[in-house]
């Protein structure tokens, strides 16, 4: 109920007419309400005719009036702010941008305007939100709806007390602030405090305002703490059944929780009443394409898989899971309750969908619960995603929210999870980029105790990047420093609901301002080399790569020696490890060559192309051990390679591991490859090996019917039939 | 391949095999306009060549790249062949470079005049050889298909139509074909023309797939009749085992006839599987295969 009162300045004729039906909103009279605004509809005032339709939800037919009304009146700041309102409304903030932005050119102190910028920036988790809400108030000191943003802002800023001393000054201004009170009720909610006396003081106001509950439910959402958040949008609905932006948050969370019949339902209902924002038609068209996926169950895991790619990545997937889940039981000291769901979504866009709405999550997974959605290895150039490292981290996610309840600070799972991924190997999870870098230089770390703010409403592009990395390496510290149990022990803490300063107090002995300068003066041993190197760095492999192109490999080598350790984590594409390794094979120094790649791949470099040839110099060297070693990383990188799986499957084969080779001559089937008989063959061969002859025998037909004159399948073919 | 031709191909194999043909072969890689394309057209070009005559004694090979790239070059080569091939020989030409296509016709970029499709076409007229095949391997070469078209004589080319200007990368993988014995997919030790395309479109379609990139290549068959790829999957292109060894040896023709009458029969059988029990289908496959095996055991002795 933002609007109240704030018409009667735009058009003063009406004024106690438009003022009366918001009223009448206010106080929940809905039948009253809507004579009200059926009354305005029928006003030769186009302005006053369009706040009649917008009270009437007809958005369509007010949007018109509201273009008539400023085009009679161009000079008229008020009918552009009230306009972009509705156009804020109604999924439309790039224009309801424009239109505030046109009222402030023509009214440069227009308090409305500002706020209406405030809330598109609010929106959007942009953090100029907070300062546009301020200067709305310093312009119109009486603007409770500024006062009520910034209530909000600063709950999702996780700084509850400053919250509830916003939403008082709110209530200051206007003791029937229904939103300032749904806030002060949320944080109770929040704290799990048993009872509140804020929505039933809503309820006195407005016995029909759901909105209040829907507050709750979105901010139990943004805590990740989604059964609630749907209970409170159940609430809200109860109350106001045509409230739609409640009923898509529902569908939406419940759809996130694994429950699509309902979800779906819920945003089917939406659709059909027009209301069709981006959340609810994308929400919709993924639901459509599950049909295109396949579901694997097993005790404890459930994938989904597209059917297009099932039969190569649901083993790895799967494999990789169980791994995990008994990996975590032991770390986390616990079992799940349930089943976990992994969706895996070829198409960035279908998994995209899934964090609509949610600041700072990952780019590539998430989790809701006990399911995680992630991009397919498929869905990205090679090379560039670790999908099990990504799978680690939002299953660390799925125990930390369950150990917790959901009463965790983003900044500790996320830390948590990304030091897991490097804990489960050293050369998963991501490496020393150049943002963290430079935040490590210019002193933009974040102090522990708001940390969170750098995950859901950033201050420059690259800090929700910076604060995964910067997370990642306070649970580092503490794991080092203390325990591994330590970190465990904190987990515990939050799952009391204590602030991340007395768990930092309480867990680890010293005030907050005391970990941030120790962790800061860790992290910058740690990273001195590189730090202090980095610009000169930066300098030399440009030049590096111009004499890779064509300086001789001397020339290239010596340079290159001189700055790899500088930055030894850089292996993105033109990294010195490539260069090195280019200039030995030019000399035909393999050795050295080899040895280059090999650092390569263990500090975390994942292109295909260098790790296979890696592989072939190992292999060239007699190392098959290690060659293997190397192209079992890439399964954990970019599965869906024929070569990697036939070279993997020769080499496992060659080595006795039966049942490796067995899954990678699978996995070449699986990629559906033009040589049929001797993938079938190389099959039939793993089988035999392991033991499983009727099965082998199978391929072996297979193999056969393919080729019929394919010689090695026709001498095993003899072998086993003992001719 | 249909099954109609899965029943026809043993035997036409074997009487291409039993005549004494050449293989005549033209590789011409065309002007790359920066060092990066000269180096790479003309690497592929000198890999085809030694491939081809790594391929059998039957194949005369001519490779014209960087300097000698020219039209003069490319019309003395065919005209040579032309005197020299007869009807039981076939002919190859592979194009590699850049091309372009105005809506008319289709040329590909040489050092000093370039040559058209339709001249090349004329030029390929005079070969008086039993079957041809043309891969044209360069960006906008769907161009040069209607130009190129007629009945004996199968066109691959790396585009679909002559719009698609981008450089390609079907010559990439058409050099691998010829390479990689992935690329026998029936394991007859004889790469055909069909086989080598299909590896060629497979590996360029997953190139695009795999880099996230659009497609900007999209490569295209024309049989030069009716018999679609049939000519094409008759066409051996390079022998990469010892079949022709066997069939020399006068001692081996009733194992070898034996062996044609076995891979009729599953060539037979496959032909029934739909209507035939699965296990009635793999108990007889698996008779005839053990069968054929064991036949081909014989001749290997």
């Amino acid at each position: 109920m933002r609007f109240i009162l704030t018409f009667a300045l735009a058009v003063p004729l009406l004024s106690q007419t438009v003022e009366d039906c918001h009223k009448h909103d206010h106080f929940g009279r809905r039948a009253e309400a809507k004579q009200c605004y059926e009354k305005l509809t029928a006003s030769t005032n186009n302005a006053a005719r369009a706040e009649g339709l917008w009270g009437l939800r007809q958005f369509k037919d007010a949007n018109a009036a509201f273009r008539l009304a400023v085009a009679a009146a161009p000079k008229n700041a008020n009918y552009r702010v009230r306009w972009g309102r509705l156009l804020l409304e109604g999924f439309n903030p790039k224009d309801a941008s424009d239109l505030f932005q046109e009222a402030l050119e023509i009214d440069p102190k227009n308090a409305q305007a500002t706020l209406g910028l405030a809330l598109v920036a609010s929106d959007g988790f942009d953090s100029k939100a907070v300062e546009l809400a301020n200067k709305a108030l310093e312009l119109d000191p009486k603007l409770t709806e500024a006062q009520e943003l910034l209530a909000s802002l600063a709950l999702e800023d996780n700084t509850p007390e400053k919250a509830i001393a916003e939403a008082e000054k709110a209530l200051k201004m206007s003791p029937e602030s229904l939103d300032a009170m749904a806030i002060l009720g949320t944080i109770d909610l929040l704290r799990d405090k048993k009872s509140t006396p804020w929505f039933d003081g809503i309820l006195k106001i407005n016995p029909v305002y759901g909105e209040g509950y829907a507050v709750a439910g979105k901010f139990f959402v943004l805590n990740r703490r989604y059964v609630e958040g749907i209970e409170y949008y159940r609430k809200a609905l109860a109350l106001s059944p045509d409230d739609n932006a409640s009923r898509a948050q529902l569908g939406v969370n419940l759809m996130r929780l694994g429950f699509e019949k309902e979800g779906r339902d819920q945003l089917v209902n939406c659709f059909e009443a027009g209301y069709r924002n981006a959340l609810v038609t994308n929400s919709l068209t993924l639901m459509d394409s599950y049909k295109n996926f396949l579901t694997f169950k097993t005790e404890n895991t459930i994938v989904k898989v597209h059917k297009k790619e099932a039969e190569l990545i649901q083993p790895f997937v799967e494999a990789e899971l169980k791994r995990a889940i008994a990996t975590y039981e032991k770390k986390y000291k616990m079992k799940l309750t349930g089943p976990v769901q992994v969706e895996v979504y070829p198409d960035h866009e279908d998994f995209a969908v899934r964090t609509m709405g949610m600041p700072g999550l990952g780019a590539l997974g998430v989790t809701f619960g006990n399911v995680v959605a992630m991009d397919s290895p498929s869905g990205r150039k090679p090379g560039t995603f670790h999908w099990a490292s990504t799978l680690w981290h939002e299953l660390s996610h799925v125990y930390v929210l369950s150990a917790t309840n959901h009463r965790v600070p983003r900044w500790f799972t996320e830390g948590l999870a990304v030091h897991e991924e490097t804990a489960t190997a050293p050369d998963w999870g991501d490496r020393l980029d150049p943002e963290a870098i430079r935040a490590i230089k210019e002193k933009k770390l974040l102090p522990i105790a708001t940390l969170d703010r750098g995950f859901i409403r950033p201050t420059y592009p690259t800090q929700v990047v910076v604060s995964y990395f910067q997370a990642g390496r306070i649970c580092d510290y503490i794991a080092k420093t203390w325990s591994y149990d330590k970190l465990l022990d904190m987990m515990h803490d939050f799952a009391q609901n204590i602030s991340t300063a007395e768990v930092v107090e309480k867990e680890l002995g010293m005030k907050p301002e005391e970990f941030d300068k120790k962790f800061i003066a860790w992290l910058e041993a740690q990273t001195k080399t590189t730090v202090e190197g980095f610009d000169d760095w930066k300098k030399k492999i440009r030049l590096l790569a111009e004499s890779a192109k064509t300086g001789p490999p001397e020339v290239v080598i010596k340079a290159g020696l001189l700055i790899r350790d500088v930055y030894p984590d850089y292996v993105e594409t033109g990294s010195v490890y490539e260069f090195l390794y280019e200039a030995y094979m030019k000399k035909d120094d393999k050795p050295n060559a080899m040895a280059q790649l090999e650092k390569y791949s263990s500090v975390g470099g994942r292109s295909s192309v260098l790790i296979k040839k890696l592989a072939t110099l190992q292999e060239e060297a007699g190392k098959k051990k290690e060659a293997a070693a190397s192209l079992e990383r890439l399964n954990y990188i970019y599965p869906f390679d024929e070569e990697l799986h036939r070279r993997l499957g020769s080499l496992w084969l060659e080595q006795g591991n039966t049942k490796g080779a067995v899954a990678e001559f699978a996995a070449v089937i699986a990629s559906k490859p033009l040589d049929q008989a001797s993938s079938r063959f190389n099959l039939a061969r793993a089988l035999k090996s392991d033991n499983r002859i009727d099965d082998a025998k199978e391929q072996l037909l297979l193999a056969l019917e393919a080729a019929p004159g394919y010689k090695p399948a026709q001498h095993l073919l003899l072998e086993m039939s003992g001719k | 391949m249909g099954c109609g031709l899965r029943l026809a191909f043993p035997l036409l194999l074997l009487s291409a095999l039993g005549a004494h043909a050449t293989t005549f072969c033209v590789t011409i890689a065309g002007l790359g306009g920066e060092p990066d394309y000269e180096q790479r057209f003309a690497t592929w070009a000198k890999e085809i060549d030694q491939t081809l005559k790594a391929g059998g004694a039957d194949i005369k090979s001519v490779t014209l790249a960087g300097p000698d790239a020219t039209r003069a070059r490319l019309r003395t080569a065919l005209e040579a062949f032309a005197k020299e091939a007869k009807q039981q020989d076939s002919l190859v030409l592979m194009m590699i470079g850049h091309g372009s296509f105005d809506n008319v016709d289709y040329k590909i970029n040489l050092p000093g005049p370039d040559v058209s499709a339709t001249e090349l076409a004329t030029l390929l007229d005079r070969v008086p050889v039993g079957r041809q095949l043309v891969v044209n391997m360069t960006s906008a070469s769907g161009g040069s298909l209607h130009a190129l078209q007629k009945p004996n004589r199968t066109v691959i080319t790396a585009t679909k139509t002559g719009s698609e200007k981008n450089a390609t990368v079907f010559a990439r993988y058409w050099v691998e074909a010829l390479r990689d014995s992935a690329a026998d997919t029936d394991k007859n030790e004889v790469i055909t023309a069909l086989e080598a395309y299909k590896y060629a479109e497979l590996k360029t379609k997953q190139f695009y797939e795999t880099q996230k990139r659009l497609s900007t290549e999209h490569a295209a068959l024309d049989g030069g009749d009716q018999s679609g790829p049939l000519l094409a999957a008759r066409f051996s292109l390079l022998r990469i085992g010892s079949i022709q060894n066997a069939a020399k040896d006068p001692a081996k023709q009733a194992l070898l006839a034996k062996r044609e009458e076995l891979e009729a029969q599953i060539d037979q059988l496959k032909f029934q599987k739909a209507a035939t029990p699965l296990d009635e289908y793999k108990k007889r496959l698996s008779a005839l295969l053990l069968d054929l095996a064991r036949t081909q055991a014989e001749l290997d002795k």
